[in-house]
């Protein structure tokens, strides 16, 4: 893919979020003088009415009426689709201007057990600088005992030696407040860079266990 | 007059910040609860959500939690969800007045005020109602606001849940 220039960036970022607008209003930024004959119809879609009008509007219709009201649905189902679709492009074209390759930085948390700590909040350092600091909800926190793999933050950084600091807050065993750091020194080089913040739980110490995994 | 010019400047501000939410995206925060779990906002998607900034300090907002318990306690099975922000400098205040009032809700600290400001929360008790996509639908700054004045937005709130899908 080729990639736009830097001052394309705000244009892009603009053109996200007007096409997210006008997907919620149903209509579609390529409209063609069609679509554009259509549109009034388009609210109609989005905003059901009352099941009683609803009921009497379909005792109503026609079968041509009904016919074109699905070819209608249909085309705002086509439109909405490829709004969508444009979005997820501009999306990945964005996370491509705003974290290229050769200074990317990722750090993902991963919880495995989670039987000793119940996770509160997590603060992140990189370089002594504050660059997260996230509170976790008991969703999220059973999501990540489930497996899931969190992004909990993505950056850039120049090649060299850095520093990583995270600070772990929560409750762990009898319920008392925990509080736990890991720290890792790593080497930065042209390609991205990925960090995993593992949890895991150890049996033997009845304790949990926090390290910085890096992902070579 | 100077008084009256600042006044004035003031309320247009408060308008603009009023006018600038309203139909937006409610801004979303994680925050911790004074009793019980963190709560993010965005979680609550698909439920109307009423947001009610408040001091410890300040005797109006207590009457005010008050009314959202009650209204709360009637619309909570219609898929109602209320949470109190609290702007207290000190978690101390909102502690010491969570034990000596219950609420059914859950009473949130926003100690850095990041959450206040993302709303543009220039006096207390403010109120934002928040619709099932996650919009701004209606402010309320009214320090006599009742349960009427809640109630119809409240049930037009609740309403947009049955049409939309």
């Amino acid at each position: 893919m080729n990639t736009p220039p830097l001052y394309c960036l705000p244009v892009l970022v603009r053109s996200r979020s007007l096409l997210l607008s006008l997907l919620l209003l149903g209509a579609s930024p390529l409209a063609t003088p069609a679509d554009v004959a259509a549109a009034p119809a388009a609210p109609a879609a989005t905003t059901a009415p009352a099941p009683a009008a609803d009921a009497a509007a379909a005792g109503d219709a026609s079968p041509a009426d009904a016919g074109g009201t699905r070819a209608l649905d249909q085309q705002i189902q086509d439109l909405k689709k490829d709004v969508i679709d444009l979005n997820r492009d501009l999306f990945v074209l964005e996370e491509e201007l705003l974290f290229p390759a050769n200074t990317q930085v990722a750090v993902f948390v991963s919880m495995d057990v989670g039987d000793f700590f119940a996770l509160d909040s997590i603060s992140l350092k990189v370089d002594n600088r504050d660059v997260s600091n996230y509170l976790y909800t008991p969703r999220e926190v059973a999501a990540l005992i489930k497996g899931g793999v969190q992004r909990l933050y993505v950056g850039n950084l120049k090649a060299g030696q850095h520093e990583l600091v995270a600070l772990f807050n929560g409750k762990g065993p009898n319920d008392r407040y925990y509080r736990r750091g890991a720290t890792l020194k790593f080497e930065k080089g042209v390609g991205a860079k990925y960090l995993e913040l593992k949890i895991t739980d150890r049996a033997r110490a009845q304790q949990p266990e926090f390290e910085i995994k890096d992902w070579e | 007059m100077g008084l009256v010019l600042l006044a004035a400047a003031a309320t247009v501000a408060a308008r603009a910040a009023d006018a600038s939410l309203i139909g937006r995206t409610a801004p979303d925060f994680a925050l911790p609860a004074v009793v019980g779990s963190n709560v993010r906002l965005s979680e609550y998607r698909g439920q109307a959500v009423i947001l009610s900034f408040w001091s410890s300090r300040c005797s109006v907002c207590a009457r005010q939690l008050a009314l959202l318990d009650r209204l709360y306690s009637t619309y909570r099975s219609a898929g109602l969800v209320v949470l109190a922000v609290s702007v207290d400098d000190e978690p101390m205040h909102a502690e010491q007045y969570a034990r000596t009032h219950t609420t059914s809700f859950p009473l949130l600290l926003d100690t850095t005020k990041a959450v206040s400001r993302a709303y543009a929360i220039d006096r207390l008790p403010s109120t934002v109602l928040i619709d099932r996509s996650g919009v701004v639908r209606y402010r309320n700054n009214d320090d006599r606001a009742d349960d009427s004045s809640y109630v119809a937005p409240i049930r037009a709130l609740l309403d947009d849940a049955v049409a939309a899908p």
